[in-house]
């Protein structure tokens, strides 16, 4: 066993990934081009379009040839590097994608960051004091801000902070037309990279419970405290590294949630990132740009199973073999 | 969530009598759950009896009522842009949030537990078949899956549980086939086989039943989602169409009123978060029930 | 505030605006004018107020504008960035007026601009116009653009105004001679949409459906240049200190996206947007922004008309008694008064009351749900035991769609479908995401009716030979957009003199009875003609709301702060 059983599975999964994304590319190119409606539509009601321009706009779009024609077509694009052009602009794809992915990478990050160690802090404390009031309040908590609406939730913190009290803006990555200037672009940071972070810190912070209180009940964490380590080396040292693997886990899976919550996010307090780019290109039928996207989520979180998978294999022998 | 509860009891699968009062016992010691169930039950009756509570059309249009606040003319809890009770839209959009919210958790479950327990006791290539379908529907990002799909269909109720369904059935079909992976080892099992007993035969009979607890917990849960990925559709425009109500696109319309009439916005959302907490804390509850251990295993 | 209610009857006297625009045409060649400041240099007959040099100005959009080459295909916020960045040979004002701006004047019949009957176009050109890499712009430009979209090879966005086009002659730098293969009324109105684009630089390149000029370095004759831009969050344009008419006050103009149009309407309140772009402030909000401080709301007339389609194709609708029973059923003031608050004004006709050809005296819709109930018994559809009527086994039950997501039109409906119960008809709501209703089930005619808000063309111009002619409708003979499967010879005959007739006046009197023809026989149901509403923050001075332009950056070059 050892390291060539871990580079074995490593591979086998490297494969298996590799086939994942080829079926989603797939299923999601075949879903775009049977759907109805088409790119051409955002020009019918204009009042200087005819029928045949229309027709044309499709035709030199290529949306008129057979489906497996066009999927092949664009699957050797895509594997050479091209990933074709927007249809709303004819802008190269990746360029299109690629200037929207910072404010997206931006509004994850800080959501993430704030909602680890919120989370963390929280489960901790919960798994440490289990059954006190703390702890029932963090997993009534907990509880409803998995289930608020994330955009209801957005809309009343505007609604709150921005109508009532004036405290907050209303959306924007930073003041309208001013140059860049970091405080202001932080202020405008706080309520999106919140609303976003509420559902994550709830979930972080039951699983730091979970895992911390499956810990706390070990072994050698009875053997720390009976040789006389103090309570808080006990908790951070021993209990926590040990609860953290699971969790890492946690933190590969939870990505495509995050892109979910994003993409709600952006389109409430107006925040230029892919999750917008998304809406927009549904609404244009923008194919090439929703493919592109799709697949580089999908790329990201397969990676983040396969990190997390890979971590697991590394501590637990007996997963290598499924 | 890929948390996973070993279901039955490690060792033997027991009398069935026995462990049910051991999971009643167990369940309602969990005080939220039951809470959460009443709640539901409450919900239920309330969308049920929607038109004998409400007492008004929640489809009739009086713009002379237009935003009215709540407890004035006669608006329990307001009239929306168009002067329709709020109360009776909400009563009523509950029926439409909550059908589809059963009607989803219905179909996940079903295929779920199919494709499930098909996965878990054939195993082979049925199964990394299965697996990597699973693991492929689980790399898109939920939203994009069913904004893209709610925004290429006509909407309805009909289309809307489909695609939810298409978005929930994988963790429903990773528990249980991590249940039967577990149950397929023990004695009961290997002696029905050896019995003569078919494939067929074995997961219908022996090992669906035992899969009751999980797909009951799963089911639980794909409500709360289904709920609630509803309410996102709708409120992006996708989903339930207006004039029919459903809580989420209740929202939708009303976003535009909070400075002048917030009670618009607010109920609705009210309402989606006490039914989806409730059938959250259900879930717990019920997962709890059967297993305090939470054991995660990962299929 | 434009008090819109006294404009239709200013447009009415078509001779006074024949020779005003000859009034230009000399003003603009002795270079004075009337009342003219420096900022408008040559030609504009308009009171411009000046304003104190520099500041920026921040337009809200609801969408992103992203296609810079304005021969492409684009959308109505991408052109409000193309007014900015570039020229055509003449332009529309908001008093149906052409002002000439990269032609000296306008070509007429008197100056020998408009030969051989409106066969023949000969338009002198600006001399000294340069473009924004400072290379000087000539009669080849105007060629190589017309070109361009003739090209099959590129994708050019609409070829109105160009198929037309027998050929285009240079005969020296700052002369352009455009030939027609027959006369062309909207030829003007077709052209003053054709922005220039440059000879020197599209030429050149490889493919120009792929240059970076459409999508990153735009090169126009404009009154701006493109700063700068961040992807999904504005656009930047800087001001041209070289513009032939005039270097703008402003220094820059920003183009915010915001996609929600409430918390576009916040952000207005709240100060950061100084402009509502195209599509403006929601009808909700109108109470409330009459009455902010420090804004100015001006409610004007767009050219756009909201209808009730039908589709002709089916039987049902091609019953007269049918049609005329569901106008007479529809409450058309509530809709106004109540989903709408009253802002837009009922008509009767395609035309909203600011063109030149609108009719006023078109009979009144009266709501009468009696009438409407008689009028069906009469024609024999009795109501059944469902309550809904039906003649010979078929049933008045048909859907009705629209976009969906748009609250106003949703409200508009569902009172709709209240009124038509009451009548014993049954309307089904079944609205779709705009991709999929304004694809094939529109353009095929694959619906029953639509509740639809339409432009009948460009500019000012009334003609709308290709939405209304029984020889365009697309899907029986894949061309055209008669989307309605309407068929009537009379409308025909008007239809092709309408464009064929050069003289204003003649052309009026077709239009005029034209709109008459369809309103007796109810083609459509005409509700209301859209009303926008734009906020401009106050301080701002020249901002022209214009309803013959598709959005209001159409004169940006002459906005600024009060000085």
């Amino acid at each position: 066993m050892g390291v060539e059983g871990l580079k074995q599975y490593f591979a086998r999964r490297v494969i298996q990934a590799v086939v994942v994304l080829g079926l989603v590319s797939l299923a999601g190119f075949s879903l775009l081009h049977l759907a109805p409606g088409g790119p051409a539509a955002i020009y019918a009601l204009s009042p200087t379009m005819s029928a045949e321009d229309l027709d044309r706009i499709t035709h030199e779009l290529g949306l008129d040839r057979p489906i497996h024609v066009q999927y092949l077509s664009w699957a050797k694009g895509f594997l050479s590097g091209n990933w074709g052009r927007s249809y709303r602009d004819g802008r190269v794809v990746l360029e299109v994608i690629a200037d929207r992915v910072p404010a997206t990478v931006v509004l994850m990050l800080s959501a993430f960051s704030v909602a680890l160690l919120l989370g963390l802090a929280s489960g901790i404390v919960s798994a440490v004091r289990q059954y006190s009031l703390f702890d029932h309040l963090a997993t009534l908590g907990a509880m409803v801000a998995l289930s608020i609406p994330t955009f209801w939730l957005g809309l009343m913190a505007i609604y709150v902070f921005s109508e009532l009290l004036h405290t907050l803006p209303p959306g924007n990555i930073g003041t309208v037309g001013a140059p860049f200037a970091l405080a202001d672009r932080l202020r405008h940071l706080i309520l999106p990279a919140g609303t976003l972070g509420v559902v994550m810190v709830a979930t972080w912070s039951r699983y730091t419970r979970a895992a911390m209180l499956d810990v706390i009940g070990e072994d050698y964490i009875r053997t720390a405290r009976a040789k006389g380590v103090t309570q808080g080396r006990v908790i951070l040292r021993h209990a926590l590294r040990n609860a953290l693997i699971p969790l890492v886990t946690l933190a590969g899976l939870q990505l495509p949630l995050v892109f979910s919550g994003a993409l709600v996010t952006e389109t409430i307090f107006t925040w230029p990132g892919m999750g917008r780019l998304f809406v927009d290109s549904i609404g244009y039928r923008d194919y090439p740009v929703l493919m592109g996207i799709l697949v580089l989520t999908a790329t990201l979180v397969i990676l983040g199973n396969l990190v997390a998978d890979l971590v697991y294999a590394a501590i637990d022998p007996r997963v290598r073999h499924s | 969530m890929s948390a996973v509860v070993v279901g039955a009891a490690p060792g033997k699968v027991g009398a069935p009598e026995a462990l049910a009062g051991i999971f009643w016992a167990r369940f309602v010691r969990h005080r939220p759950a039951v809470i959460s169930a009443l709640m539901i039950a409450l919900l239920g009756l309330a969308s049920i009896f929607a038109g004998a509570i409400a007492m008004r059309d929640p489809l009739r249009i009086d713009m002379s009522h237009k935003f009215a606040p709540p407890l004035a003319k006669g608006h329990l809890l307001g009239a929306d842009e168009l002067g329709r009770d709020v109360l009776s839209r909400l009563l009523h959009a509950g029926r439409i949030s909550l059908t589809v919210g059963f009607a989803a958790m219905a179909v996940t479950v079903i295929v779920g537990a199919v494709l499930g327990t098909l996965a878990g006791y054939v195993r082979g290539a049925v199964d990394t078949v299965l697996l990597r379908l699973t693991d492929a529907m689980l790399s898109f990002p939920p939203i994009f899956m069913l904004l893209a799909l709610a925004a290429f269909v006509r909407p309805s109720l009909a289309s809307m549980t489909v695609i939810i369904a298409v978005t929930s059935w994988m963790d429903v079909t990773r528990m249980v086939r991590g249940q039967i992976l577990t149950l397929r080892e023990q004695e009961f099992v290997t002696g029905a086989r050896g019995l003569g007993a078919s494939g067929a035969r074995i997961m219908a009979r022996h090992l669906l039943p035992n899969t009751v607890g999980i797909i009951a917990v799963a089911a639980t849960l794909s409500v709360a989602r289904a709920i609630l990925l509803e309410s996102y559709i709708s409120f992006l425009g996708y989903g339930i169409q207006p004039p029919l109500a459903s809580w989420g696109n209740m929202l939708n319309n009303a976003q535009s009123y909070f400075a002048t009439a917030p009670w618009v916005a607010i109920f609705p959302g009210v309402m989606i978060t006490l039914a989806v907490t409730s059938f959250n804390f259900l879930g717990d509850g019920l997962r709890d029930a059967l297993d305090p251990r939470h054991v995660r295993s990962r299929s | 505030m434009i008090d819109f209610d006294a404009r239709p009857d200013d447009l009415r006297s078509t001779s006074r605006s024949l020779s005003r625009r000859e009034i230009l045409g000399l003003l603009a060649a002795t270079g004075a004018g009337v009342m003219l400041t420096p900022i408008v240099r040559s030609g504009a007959v308009r009171a411009a107020e000046t304003p104190r040099k520099g500041g920026q100005i921040v337009v809200a959009l609801s969408q992103e504008p992203t296609v810079f080459n304005p021969v492409r295909p684009h959308i109505e916020v991408d052109r409000g960035v193309h007014f900015g960045l570039f020229d055509s040979l003449w332009r529309v004002d908001e008093k149906a007026q052409f002002l000439p701006n990269l032609a000296m004047e306008m070509p007429t019949v008197k100056n020998g601009g408009i030969q051989k009957n409106g066969l023949e176009y000969l338009v002198k050109l600006r001399k000294g116009v340069k473009w924004h890499d400072g290379k000087p712009f000539t009669s080849k430009d105007v060629k190589f653009t017309h070109e361009l979209i003739m090209n099959p090879k590129f994708g050019a966005y609409s070829k109105v105004g160009h198929d037309q086009v027998a050929s285009v002659e240079t005969p020296d730098e700052s002369t352009v001679r455009i030939r027609l293969k027959e006369p062309f009324a909207p030829f003007m109105t077709a052209w003053g949409d054709t922005y220039i684009v440059p000879a020197h630089i599209l030429e050149g390149v490889a493919d120009p459906n792929t240059a970076e000029f459409n999508t990153k370095s735009p090169i126009g004759t404009g009154p701006f240049k493109l700063g700068g831009r961040v992807a999904g969050d504005h656009l930047l344009l800087v001001a041209n200190p070289g513009y032939h008419m005039g270097a703008p006050a402003l220094e820059r103009v920003i183009f915010k996206y915001i996609p929600d149009l409430t918390v576009l309407y916040t952000q207005f309140k709240g100060g950061a947007v100084d402009v509502t772009g195209m599509q403006g402030i929601s009808s909700e909000f109108y109470s409330e922004a009459k009455s902010l401080p420090g804004v100015i709301i001006h409610p004007h007339y767009s050219p756009s008309v909201e209808y009730i389609y039908f589709n002709h194709g089916d039987p049902r609708f091609k019953e007269r008694a049918v049609r005329q029973a569901l106008y007479y059923a529809m409450d058309k003031k509530a809709i106004i008064d109540q989903v709408y608050y009253g802002l837009p004004k009922p008509v009767e006709g395609y035309l909203p009351p600011t063109s030149w050809a609108y009719n006023g005296e078109l009979p009144k819709h009266e709501y009468n749900p009696d009438k409407a109930k008689q009028i069906l018994e009469e024609a024999g559809w009795k109501a059944g035991s469902d309550g809904v009527r039906a003649k010979g086994g078929v049933r008045l039950s048909f859907t009705n769609a629209t976009t969906a997501g748009n609250k106003l039109r949703e409200q508009t409906q569902a009172l709709v479908q209240q009124n038509w119960k009451a009548i014993g008809v049954d309307m089904q709501i079944t609205n779709m995401p705009a991709a999929v209703i304004w694809g094939e089930y529109y353009v095929k005619s694959k619906f029953e009716t639509l509740l639809v808000g339409i432009q009948a063309s460009v500019g000012d111009d009334p003609d709308c030979l290709n939405r209304i002619h029984s020889k365009y409708i697309a899907a029986k003979t894949g061309s055209g957009r008669n989307v309605s499967q309407y068929e009537n010879p009379t409308v025909d005959k008007l239809l092709e003199d309408g464009v064929r007739e050069i003289d204003r006046a003649k052309r009026r009197a077709i239009y005029l009875k034209l709109q008459e023809v369809i309103r007796t026989d109810l083609a459509y149901l005409p509700i209301f003609s859209y009303v926008r509403i734009e906020g401009v923050k106050q301080g701002i001075v020249n901002y022209v709301p214009n309803s013959n332009t598709l959005t209001n950056t159409w004169n940006m070059h002459e906005w600024g702060w009060k000085a």
